[in-house]
C-alpha cells in the first residue's frame, strides 16, 4: 500500500503529511474492521445460545394449568384444546349461501337466529359458536366461507364427572380456579405445582392429590344408598389416613356436575364436611375421655353415679339410654352416657377443659388446601354448664372434618396430624406432627373405641376380620333455636384395624328417617353404623388391610354360612 | 504480485459467500423442521392429554361397576375370602377331599364335557 501512496506524493512535507493522514485513516479503518470481527465472533462462534427467542416466547401461553392427579395418577381434571369459531360479517359477499352451508355443517344452529346475528348492521365480530371439536373445526375451516375464523382456546373438562367434585372444585370460563383444589392452586399461583418441575417446558406437573378415587367412589356410592334408604336429607363420608393425615376420600351429598357451563349451586350442594359447621353429638365424648385420662383425673376401673339426673344451675343432663346405676368409665363410653361424661369433664375443671379443647384444635378454624372451611361454633362464655354439655358435643359445632381429624390424633398413638388433600409421604407428615395426648391415653381410647363396636351402640358396624372401632352419635339438630326433638344429625366416627388404627372413617347422615327395617328407630346405630360397615366392608380390601380373625369371630361366621345355607 | 493477491481475495470472497450462503440455508431448512417438529409434539402432548381424559372418563369406577353389575356374576369379595400363603397347605393332600365316586356326581367335569 505504501508504494502506491509514494507515487502519488511527490513532496516532502506534504508527503510525509499525506502518509500520516493515511496511517491515521488506516488505523481507525483496521480498528473498526477488527470491531466488527470481534462481535461477529462473539455472536456466531462463543455466544451459541441467544437468550430465547422473544418473538416465539410472545406467542406461547403463559404457563398452562396443570392437571389434577389422584394418589395413583389418575387424572381428574385437564385441559383440552377446543377451537371457537366467529365471523366477520362485513367480510361475508354471499349471506344465504354462508348460512346455508354453515347450518348444513352444524346441524345444531339456528338458521334463523344466524342469520339475524350476521345480518345484524355494524357489527364486525361474532362469535358462531364457541367450544367446539377439532372435526367441526376442520369442517367449517374446509367450508371456505370468507370472513370465518376460529381461534383456539383452552377448556378444563373433569373427566370423572361428579365424583370427588367438591375436593377438585371448577374453574370459570377464563378457567381461573374459583373453588376447592383448583382455587388452591391459584391462589398460590398455578406457578405454584407447575415451577416445581419443569419451568423451561410448555407442560407443568400435575397437582397430586391424596385422593383414592376406587375408594372414593366407593364411599360416594354407599352414602348415597344410604341416603335413599334412609330418606336423608344429606349424607357425607371422609376416609382419612390416620398416619399421614392424608384424606383418601370426602364425599359430600348431594354433589353437582362440574362439567355443566351453568352450575347454579343450592347451599345443599356445597362442601358440607368442611365449609359447615355441625354439633357432633356423643362422637365428642370421646374428646372427653381422652381429657380425663390424660390429666389423670379418671381410669378405665373409675365409676360414675348416673342413677339421677345431673342438676346444673336450671338446666338437667339426663341420658338417652338410661341406665339409672352406678356406671365403669367403659360403660359410660358403651352406653353413651350424658351424665356420666358431663361429670368427667366437671372433675377436669372448666380451664383444663378449655384448655384441652384448644389442644387438640377444636377451638380454631381447620384449615386445608380446600378454601372453604367454616370457623367452629363455640359457646360465648364457657361456665360450668358449657362445659358439661360440650363434654358430650352438645353447644359447640365444628366442621365434620375437624372432628374426624382430632378423633383420628387421639388414637393414631396421640400425635396431632394436620389433615391434607395433597399426597404426604410419612416423613412429611413426621415432621409436621407434635404430640397432643400421652401414647398411653391412646392406647386406652383404643380400647374403648373398638369395645363399643364389640358390644356398644356401634355393633352394627363390626365387619368381621377387620377390627372396627368406633363412636355413634345423634345430635338433636337446633330448629330456631331450640333442639328438635324429631329432627337429628346420625355421625359415626370410627378406625380399623383398631389395633394399630391406620384409616379412620366418618359417616354422616342429616334428618335421617326411620324404616320399618330400623324397627322405629333413628338414631346413628341403625342407619350410619351399618353404612360405615358397608364403606370398609368395600374398602378394607383395596386398602391393603390384611384380615385377621379370632376364634369367635370364625365361629360366628360358620354360623352365618349356615344361615344362609339354610335360607338358600 | 497486487493483483494475484487481489484476485485470491475475490475467489475467497466468492467462496466464503457462497458457503455462507448455504449454511444458511440449511439453517432455515433445519429451523423449519424444528418448527415442524415442535408442532407435531404439541399435537401429540394434546392427543395424549385428551386421549388421557377420555381413559379416565371411561375407567370411571362409577360406570365400571354398573357395567360389571350387568354384565358379570361377581359379588364383592368378603373378608373371610382373603387368605395368606401360610394358610395354604404346604403339598397336595394323598387323597382328594371329595371323592367323586362317593358323591356321584362331577360338576366340574360335567361343565368341562359340555364346553367340549
Amino acid at each position: 500500500m505504501e508504494n502506491s501512496v509514494e507515487l502519488h506524493t511527490p513532496k516532502g512535507t506534504e508527503r510525509l503529511h499525506g502518509q500520516n493522514r493515511i496511517r491515521l485513516l488506516s488505523i481507525v479503518f483496521c480498528g473498526f474492521f477488527l470491531a466488527i470481527a470481534v462481535q461477529l465472533g462473539q455472536l456466531t462462534l462463543i455466544h451459541k445460545t441467544p437468550a430465547a427467542n422473544p418473538e416465539l416466547a410472545a406467542h406461547e401461553t403463559p404457563i398452562p394449568r396443570p392437571d389434577i392427579i389422584d394418589r395413583n395418577g389418575v387424572v381428574m381434571a385437564t385441559d383440552i384444546a377446543v377451537a371457537s369459531l366467529f365471523a366477520d360479517p362485513r367480510k361475508i359477499t354471499d349471506m344465504d349461501e354462508a348460512v346455508e352451508s354453515l347450518t348444513a355443517t352444524m346441524p345444531d344452529l339456528d338458521s334463523k337466529a344466524l342469520r339475524e346475528k350476521l345480518t345484524a348492521p355494524g357489527r364486525a365480530f361474532v362469535w358462531l359458536k364457541r367450544q367446539v371439536s377439532p372435526e367441526e373445526r376442520d369442517a367449517v375451516y374446509n367450508l371456505g366461507i370468507p370472513g370465518v375464523g376460529y381461534v383456539n382456546e383452552r377448556k378444563r373438562v373433569y373427566p370423572l364427572g361428579r365424583l370427588a367434585a367438591h375436593t377438585i372444585g371448577y374453574v370459570d370460563v377464563d378457567t381461573h380456579g374459583i373453588a376447592g383444589i383448583e382455587k388452591f392452586l391459584d391462589d398460590q399461583g398455578a406457578l405454584y405445582t407447575a415451577s416445581l418441575s419443569e419451568p423451561e417446558t410448555s407442560t407443568s406437573a400435575p397437582a397430586q392429590l391424596a385422593m383414592d378415587m376406587r375408594i372414593q367412589h366407593a364411599v360416594t356410592d354407599e352414602v348415597s344408598k344410604a341416603v335413599i334408604k334412609y330418606k336423608a336429607k344429606s349424607g357425607g363420608g371422609i376416609i382419612l389416613d390416620t398416619e399421614t393425615g392424608e384424606i383418601l376420600a370426602l364425599a359430600s351429598l348431594p354433589d353437582y356436575n362440574p362439567n355443566a357451563d351453568d352450575k347454579r349451586l343450592t347451599s345443599d350442594q356445597q362442601n358440607k364436611l368442611t365449609s359447615g359447621v355441625y354439633e357432633l353429638g356423643s362422637v365428642i365424648k370421646a374428646v372427653t375421655f381422652a381429657m380425663a385420662f390424660d390429666y389423670g383425673t379418671a381410669s378405665l376401673t373409675s365409676t360414675y353415679d348416673t342413677r339421677s339426673n345431673l342438676v346444673i344451675g336450671n338446666a338437667r343432663i339426663s341420658d338417652f339410654h338410661a341406665q339409672r346405676r352406678v356406671l365403669t368409665v367403659p360403660e359410660v363410653f358403651t352406653n353413651s352416657s350424658n351424665i356420666g361424661t358431663a361429670k368427667m369433664a366437671l372433675q377436669v375443671g372448666v380451664e383444663n377443659h378449655v384448655e384441652f379443647l384448644r389442644r387438640v384444635g377444636l377451638l380454631d378454624r381447620l384449615v386445608t388446601e380446600v378454601p372453604e372451611s367454616a370457623k367452629p361454633l363455640l359457646p360465648k362464655h364457657w361456665s360450668k354448664l358449657a362445659s358439661a354439655t360440650a363434654a358430650f358435643g352438645h353447644g359447640f359445632a365444628v366442621q365434620p372434618l375437624q372432628g374426624l381429624s382430632v378423633i383420628s390424633d387421639l388414637i393414631n398413638g396421640g400425635m396431632s396430624i394436620p389433615p391434607t388433600f395433597l399426597k404426604r409421604t410419612k416423613e412429611e407428615a413426621d415432621v409436621l406432627a407434635h404430640r397432643v395426648v400421652k401414647p398411653e391415653t391412646s392406647e386406652k381410647m383404643r380400647y374403648l373405641f373398638r369395645l363399643n363396636v364389640e358390644e356398644g351402640t356401634a355393633s352394627k358396624a363390626d365387619v368381621l376380620g377387620y377390627r372396627v372401632g368406633g363412636k355413634t352419635g345423634t345430635a338433636e339438630k337446633v330448629i330456631h333455636g331450640r333442639y328438635s326433638k324429631d329432627k337429628s344429625l346420625a355421625t359415626f366416627i370410627g378406625a380399623f384395624p383398631m389395633d394399630h388404627p391406620k384409616y379412620a372413617i366418618f359417616v354422616m347422615l342429616d334428618e335421617p328417617q326411620a324404616t320399618p327395617e330400623t324397627y322405629g328407630f333413628a338414631t346413628a346405630g341403625w342407619n350410619a353404623v351399618p353404612t360405615a360397615s358397608k364403606i370398609i366392608e368395600r374398602i378394607a380390601p383395596l386398602l391393603g388391610v390384611t384380615p385377621v380373625f379370632t376364634a369367635e369371630d370364625l365361629a360366628k361366621l360358620a354360623k352365618l354360612a349356615k344361615t344362609t345355607k339354610k335360607n338358600g | 504480485m497486487v493483483k494475484i493477491f487481489n484476485a485470491v481475495l475475490v475467489v475467497c470472497l466468492l467462496v466464503s459467500a457462497f458457503f455462507l450462503y448455504s449454511l444458511e440455508h440449511s439453517t432455515r431448512g433445519l429451523e423449519r423442521q424444528i418448527a415442524k417438529m415442535k408442532n407435531g409434539i404439541s399435537t401429540e402432548r394434546e392427543a395424549i392429554k385428551l386421549l388421557n381424559a377420555e381413559w379416565s372418563s371411561l375407567t370411571r369406577p362409577e360406570r365400571l361397576q354398573k357395567l360389571a353389575e350387568e354384565q358379570l356374576k361377581l359379588q364383592s369379595i368378603t373378608a373371610s375370602q382373603i387368605v395368606t400363603l401360610a394358610d395354604l397347605p404346604s403339598k397336595i393332600p394323598d387323597q382328594p377331599l371329595v371323592k367323586l365316586n362317593d358323591q356321584g356326581t362331577d360338576p366340574i367335569g360335567a361343565i368341562l364335557e359340555k364346553m367340549q
